[in-house]
């Protein structure tokens, strides 16, 4: 379903959300950045920057406890944390590249495993996407197969129109549902034009062809060129939309404490240290290479998708400018 | 008002840097260089190891050449080839780390084959890289600098640096500002600081200094920081690395530069620097020491801070 909304109906719809008690999420100010946080009222949403962190905490935090434990004599109570509190939640403002990533991660915590935590949260959320209209040249959604207005993830995908006002598109029952039940906010769509979308430079990438390089090629002297100054930090796994790897430790005491849950990397030395004291990824190289294989090989192979949605992120923060893109790019020609 | 600042010296610079690169790779005098290369968006660059004279063409000197290379050197990176003598360019500020390691018995002078950049600045954050050099975008730490020209190395490319225009002392005025807070106020501060941090630990992976093979803060048996990324083991993250960097840091300010979550991670290094200055009148140069402020003891040292 299309319908269309102005701008000053968007932010009377947050605002109406707002009081009504629902919590909204979205790009707002936070100190020097902008970050997906919920919004204290509609004028906090800001829609020309794309958030230094990604949509995925939303559905997996940086950090979250798992359980409680107290211990008195021989007396053990143990508290489940229970994913049933976790509040109904809007997303707002959220961009294709964002959304994108949603059901990539849908996959991998819903597989043999059911992670109560994040599908808790995921059932209990409304996406709304933001068509882009700006992009930098570290953006490269299109050359992973995406677009500035892809809607893939989203339950509604905003496109901003020119003169002001979005277009809105429903993509799933939730969006429908979303539309029903506010639908005084929304008109009918005119014949008002999208305003032109951004065009990251970026060229499509022939995946496949990047796949079967690396089907063959998991040992290779390419890896030391591209990773040697890897210097194993985890902020590109931090940032990034699709990355998902956590570990969970124990905090507190003999007496009390508790089981958390915590973004792990794998550029980290520790991540694949054996108890033994062996690393089967004892040098950098072959840490970056898995980065690079469970992107575009691994998830491919067990779930027929890319854990990549171009967003950029990691090349912008990596210390040590390693830009994968630029990486695929030297694949893509071997 | 915005100037821009004259870098028409680093063209020469990078000409020089690959012609002495080639010389000493095809004479043996070293085994690889670490320098910068361009990377895929204009104007970015990233490190390189290289090990051939053929690959000297890929080096160059650009305002966008931020990361300290010494990192390189320490005995965490073990990937990067350590026989021989290694070459490698430094700026001033990444000199003053060799000189550091030097005085830990890191690194042993004879294995170095120092390139050493007469430096006009570089820009304060790679997300723009090829942003123009102004008095707006150079780093911080190139405004306070004092040691453009480096010295005791084995190879400077012979130009002299345009005079800079006036700079805002940006350190100076940071740390005033944090000194006219009251100690709640400052500690309301850092934590909301250190609230921000996710323990990328991209600070720790770029520090010259943070070359422990066992980081504390990794161990779980038993656990001496909360590994978590939440107040309180963020707090002690940052708090146990200032310590164990005061005295040795040596400014390049990497730890603040590269932290994805935007902590002024250098302004707590360069208040710890600044006392240590008025304290024991010790602060990083380019002179080798054996023992550093917190490591040595004299009778005369300042007691008066003890109550």
């Amino acid at each position: 379903m299309q319908k269309q909304i102005t701008e000053a109906n968007l932010r009377l719809l947050i605002d109406s959300l707002l009081l009504k008690g629902q919590r909204v999420v979205g790009p707002r100010q936070s100190g020097t950045m902008v970050l997906y946080e919920p919004l204290a009222s509609a004028s906090d949403l800001v829609t020309d920057e794309l958030p230094r962190r990604s949509i995925k905490e939303a559905f997996f935090p940086v950090c979250e406890d798992l359980l409680e434990y107290r211990k008195e004599g021989q007396q053990i109570e143990l508290k489940d944390i229970d994913p049933a509190r976790f509040p109904e939640t809007v997303l707002f403002g959220v961009r294709p590249c964002d959304a994108a990533a949603v059901p990539v991660l849908d996959a991998v915590f819903s597989w043999d495993y059911k992670d109560q935590f994040f599908l808790a949260r995921r059932a209990k959320t409304t996406i709304i996407g933001l068509a882009c209209t700006t992009a930098d040249d570290a953006c490269f959604c299109t050359a992973v197969g995406l677009s500035p207005n892809d809607p893939k993830g989203s339950d509604l995908l905003l496109t901003p129109l020119v003169g002001g006002g979005f277009l809105v598109e429903s993509q799933s029952e939730k969006g429908l549902s979303f539309l029903e039940a506010w639908k005084d906010r929304f008109s009918e769509p005119d014949d008002t034009k999208p305003l032109p979308l951004a065009q990251p430079a970026a060229t499509p990438f022939d995946l496949k062809k990047i796949k079967a390089w690396l089907d063959d090629h998991f040992e290779d002297p390419a890896w030391d060129s591209i990773a040697t100054r890897c210097v194993g930090c985890g902020a590109c796994a931090f940032v990034c939309p699709a990355c998902h790897c956590f570990d969970i430790v124990d905090e507190g005491s003999e007496k009390a404490g508790k089981r958390r849950k915590f973004w792990d990397a794998c550029g980290f030395s520790k991540f694949t240290n054996h108890a033994s004291g062996h690393n089967p990824r004892d040098l950098q190289p072959k840490r970056y290479r898995n980065r690079i294989m469970h992107k575009f090989k691994y998830y491919d192979d067990k779930f027929g998708q890319t854990l990549c949605t171009g967003c950029g992120r990691c090349i912008r923060v990596c210390p040590v400018g390693i830009d994968i893109a630029g990486v695929l790019e030297e694949i893509e020609k071997k | 008002m915005i100037q821009t600042i004259d870098i028409s010296s680093y063209s020469v610079i990078t000409d020089a840097i690959r012609s002495e690169a080639r010389r000493i790779l095809s004479d043996s005098t070293v085994s690889a260089v670490i320098g910068y290369t361009a990377g895929r968006r204009k104007g970015s660059t990233q490190p390189i190891v290289i090990t051939t004279a053929d690959e000297a063409d890929k080096l160059l000197f650009s305002a966008a050449c931020l990361n300290d290379l010494v990192v390189y050197l320490t005995k965490a990176k073990k990937d990067v080839p350590k026989s021989g003598r290694i070459g490698i360019v430094v700026k001033g500020c990444d000199l003053k780390a060799v000189i550091g390691l030097l005085g830990e018995s890191q690194l042993k002078r004879e294995n170095l084959y120092l390139i050493g950049i007469p430096c006009s600045g570089v820009l304060g954050s790679l997300l723009k890289p090829s942003a123009e050099l102004t008095t707006k975008t150079i780093a911080s730490k190139c405004c306070e600098c004092t040691d453009r020209l480096p010295v005791g190395c084995d190879f400077v490319p012979a130009v002299t640096p345009a005079p800079l225009p006036d700079l805002e002392k940006r350190y100076a005025n940071e740390i005033s500002q944090l000194e006219a807070m009251t100690p709640s106020e400052r500690w309301e501060f850092w934590k909301e600081q250190f609230s921000k941090c996710i323990k990328c630990y991209a600070c720790r992976q770029v520090c010259p200094f943070c070359f422990c093979e066992q980081c504390l803060c990794d161990r779980n048996r038993p656990q001496m920081v909360e590994q978590t990324p939440r107040p309180s083991g963020n707090t002690a993250w940052h708090l146990v690395r200032a310590m164990h960097l005061a005295g040795r840091c040596a400014g390049c300010g990497e730890c603040e530069r590269v932290c994805p979550m935007d902590i002024p991670l250098n302004l707590l290094n360069r208040k710890m620097a600044k006392e240590l200055k008025e304290l024991f009148n010790s602060e990083a140069g380019f002179e080798v020491r054996d023992t550093g402020p917190l490591t040595s003891y004299r009778e005369d040292d300042d007691q008066s801070f003890i109550r």
